[in-house]
């Protein structure tokens, strides 16, 4: 999937060395699905069997190449337990992307993916990107959640949709790079909707260099 | 929605965790700050060249960004979409894969703004229109806390974040182990974290970043005021006479028994201030006092009484490009002339930053009144992309007799948050007027570095000329003159070697618009250039003066001489009204002030150079 639109990236490379910017990211999901496995898979390349359950907030930055450009990410890891949600939410609005994420060997956090979605649409803006993640598809012996039913909610909500694994190094960086396309995707419609033209096109935030089909000139 | 998040539930250790985050978080944030700040200064100077280059007259058939004539059959030139300009085929940039274009200028503000995050909150905005864009939720969190626990907690210095690798600590409980005594005092807590972080920050050598962290930590507003505070100090020579450079001693010196012979007659001046007290310069206490009598005497900036409002509309039609500003009526003004009880009042409006006379909107002037109706529509063609660089100037004056002007009040707005799509927004309104902005110029300009320069007025101070000063003769003293001294600059743009081969012009315009045009050396190689150049304009009076203006430029020497690149301007004195004391808002407005009422004494000043 991710390897499709890496080519919609950085065809002009000279243009925008210095393209630099920052997206705020933030991870979702029931305690224990493996949120904070995940950052450190993706941030640090280091997984750890023992759970240590996350306390409030925490964050990790990296910053990532998609071609010519440095994306700088912030990514929040909130705590699943509930005692916690006032704080966590308060981290929705300042994020642009949301990865959701429950355990296919855990029924209730599946179950509880609905709520995790409407709580992003109270607190967040209404263009969030979504990115359902069920995690650890390394125990396929206790899958309880199939790929199936995973897909269709994900459909449903409107969301795209990984099975993935910290502990296995499965789709964890796929996820984030798929995350930060829709945001790359959903910042240049914000930016060209003024444009019908432009709307809905696949472009990505960079120009090219090809000159004025000729009967641009006299559309007016 | 806004729910009230605190700290407060938390158990004392949850919240160290936390807080932690916050620190960490809060770094991260001012360094992104300072991005997109300069990344905004880049932008609105990149406006602001652009600004000075367009004709004020927008022709219909030329383009919009070269200005290049378009034909009516071949290269018509087509409308951007974003701005409704039409431009020639060359200003066009295309978007990838699509035969969709913007104009440069759109496609620079479409790229500033995906850098600086500014999509995100324009898009956030449709959904929560009070959330300002820096207030994140660890900034309210860490506010909150700080305000509820008035605790001293010397927050830890954050450790350099590198990038890939991510920042250090993670706030699992399990590393909180080695924090076992959960009476430890709060410093403790963080003296631990943060040498725990140094460690691990140990292998990282991305000293820039580090450095950045440190001068930014939490809690500390990032050194903004820096620089703006070099340009208030108004040194007196007198007390920097040791460390003046040695081409100014003859000047400093000169004949004091001159000077000192009308002893009395001075004292016998201070006592009771004329308008023309200054012109004795000097004793130093006697012209200090003289400055005060002289500046309330004169009346024209004096901005202690200022009442009244200003009623006005504000449109903005994106067909014709055209910035229309409907002025109503004035209620209440201070009289322009208070004993006479006379006020003949006008409205005048600037699009800041452009100061210059074509800039200018003027109303009719209405006589005998402080409550004047005006109903006059004042209009700009001003392109949108332009619009958020551009502060409009509403200011009142007086006009009395023989021309002269007094400040009445003035209303700025800046057009960058005014939502001109918005029709709400178009109806009168009444605004309060106010005293000059202080350093307006100087903190929506972006600077182009500081030109330090020191000035005298060397007037022969004899007992004729005082007497004649007295009668309030003015005719000029073809006697005086200006020496203006050119120090140096420091923060200039310089080339990409980090040099530059930099002099300085100066051109002083006179009231008949005769110009004195003086130029330094070249100081060759230097960043930071060291003229010490004196600059001596012969022939003026303080009357002249005080209707002149000084245009200082520096400039940086071409290489085969062709095309001296312009690295900033400033200018001092009266601008293209004649009337004294206009704009004497700002620090080196008041500081000219200074010379010219105090002559034969240096005059230290920094200007900006914009
Ligand atoms: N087998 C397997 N175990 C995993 C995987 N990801 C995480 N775990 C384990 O699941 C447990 C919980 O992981 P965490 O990442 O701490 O869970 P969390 O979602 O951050 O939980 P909270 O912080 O309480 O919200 C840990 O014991 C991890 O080792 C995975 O992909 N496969
Ligand atoms: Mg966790």
């Amino acid at each position: 999937m991710a390897s499709a639109t890496d080519s919609r990236y950085g065809q002009k490379e000279s243009s925008d060395q210095n393209f630099d910017y920052m997206f705020k990211i933030l991870i979702i999901g029931n305690s224990s699905v493996g949120k904070t496995s995940f950052l450190f898979r993706y941030a640090d390349d280091s997984f750890t069997p023992a759970f240590v359950s996350t306390v409030g907030i925490d964050f990790k930055v990296k910053t990532i190449y998609r071609n010519d450009k440095r994306i700088k990410l912030q990514i929040w890891d909130t705590a699943g337990q509930e005692r916690y949600r006032t704080i966590t939410t308060a981290y929705y609005r300042g994020a642009m992307g949301f990865i959701l994420m429950y355990d296919i060997t855990n029924e209730e956090s599946f179950n509880a993916v609905q709520d995790w979605s409407t709580q992003i649409k109270t607190y967040s803006w209404d263009n969030a990107q979504v990115l359902l993640v069920g995690n650890k598809c390394d125990m396929e012996d206790e899958r309880v959640v199939s790929s199936e039913r995973g897909r269709q909610l994900a459909d449903h909500l409107g969301f795209e949709f990984f099975e993935a694994s910290a502990k296995d190094n499965i789709n964890v960086k796929q996820t984030f790079e798929r995350l930060v396309d829709v945001i790359c995707e959903k910042m240049s419609e914000s930016l060209d909707t003024a444009d019908p033209a432009v709307t809905g096109a696949k472009q990505g935030p960079q120009l090219t260099d090809q000159q004025a089909p000729p009967h641009q000139d006299c559309a007016c | 929605m806004a729910r009230d998040v605190n700290l407060n539930s938390l158990q004392e250790l949850e919240r160290e965790v936390i807080l932690q985050v916050l620190y960490r978080d809060q770094a991260v944030q001012n360094i992104e700050e300072e991005r997109i700040r300069k990344l905004k200064t880049h932008l609105q100077h990149l406006r602001w060249k652009g600004a000075k280059s367009v004709s004020p007259e927008y022709k219909e058939k030329s383009c919009a960004r070269c200005q290049r004539e378009l034909g009516l059959l071949l290269n018509r030139g087509a409308v951007c979409k974003g701005c409704s300009h039409r431009v020639c085929s060359e200003c066009r940039v295309f978007l990838r894969k699509t035969s969709a274009w913007k104009c440069t200028v759109c496609f620079e503000d479409r790229n500033v703004k995906i850098k600086t995050g500014e999509w995100f909150f324009e898009e956030r905005a449709k959904k929560f229109p009070t959330e300002g864009k820096h207030g994140t939720a660890g900034a309210k969190l860490l506010q909150s806390y700080q305000e509820l626990s008035k605790i001293s907690v010397v927050p830890p210095t954050p450790p350099p974040l590198s990038e890939s690798q991510c920042s250090s600590s993670s706030n699992r409980l399990q590393e909180l182990g080695q924090f076992k005594g959960f009476n430890k005092s709060v410093e403790n807590l963080f003296l631990s974290v943060t040498t725990h972080m140094k460690k691990l920050s140990k292998s990282q050598n991305d000293m820039t970043s580090d450095k950045q962290l440190r001068a930014t930590g939490p809690r500390q507003c990032a050194g903004r005021t820096e620089r703006r505070s070099q340009s208030d100090t108004a040194i007196n020579v007198t007390t920097r006479k040791a460390s003046m450079p040695d081409i100014l001693k003859p000047l400093n010196q000169e004949s004091p028994r001159r000077l000192t012979s009308p002893v009395l007659k001075q004292e016998d001046l201070s006592s009771r201030p004329t308008p023309s007290a200054f012109f004795s310069g000097g004793l130093r206490h006697a012209s200090l006092i003289s400055i005060n009598s002289t500046c309330t005497e004169m009346g024209n900036f004096d901005n202690a009484n200022i009442t009244g409002e200003i009623e006005f509309a504000l449109r903005y039609c994106f067909k014709t490009c055209s910035l229309e500003i409907c002025i109503k009526a004035c209620k209440n003004l201070a009289y322009g002339e208070e004993k006479k009880k006379k006020c003949n009042p006008y409205v005048k409006t600037y699009l800041l930053p452009d100061r210059s006379s074509q800039g200018k909107r003027k109303t009719g002037v209405q006589k005998n009144t402080v409550d004047p109706t005006f109903q006059e529509t004042l209009k700009y063609q001003v392109e949108p992309s332009q619009l958020g660089a551009r502060w409009l100037q509403v200011s009142v004056w007086h006009l009395g007799t023989l021309t002269r002007r007094v400040f009445l009040g003035e209303v700025t707005i800046p057009l960058a948050t005014w939502d001109f799509e918005d029709s709400t927004t178009q109806c009168f309104c009444w605004y309060p007027l106010r005293a000059k902005a202080e350093k307006l110029e100087d903190s929506i300009l972006p600077s182009n570095g500081e030109l330090e320069v020191r000035a005298k007025l060397v007037f022969p101070a004899g007992p004729r000329k005082l007497q004649e000063a007295q009668e309030g003769t003015d005719q000029p003293s073809p006697n005086g003159q200006l020496c203006f001294v050119v120090l140096g600059a420091k923060n200039l743009p310089v080339r990409s070697d980090g040099t530059l081969n930099s002099f300085v012009k100066g051109c002083l315009t006179l009231p008949d618009q005769h110009k004195l045009k003086l130029k330094s050396p070249v100081a060759k190689k230097q960043a930071c250039p060291q003229w010490k150049h004196s600059f001596v304009f012969n022939g003026v009076s303080p009357s002249q003066l005080r209707q002149s203006s000084l245009e200082l430029t520096v400039w940086d020497q071409a290489i085969f001489g062709v095309n001296d690149r312009l690295l900033g301007e400033a200018r001092l004195g009266s601008k293209e009204d004649g009337a004294a004391g206009e704009d004497s808002g700002s620090p080196s407005e008041r500081q000219w002030q200074k010379v010219l009422s105090s002559p034969n004494l240096w005059t230290d000043m920094t200007l900006i150079l914009h």
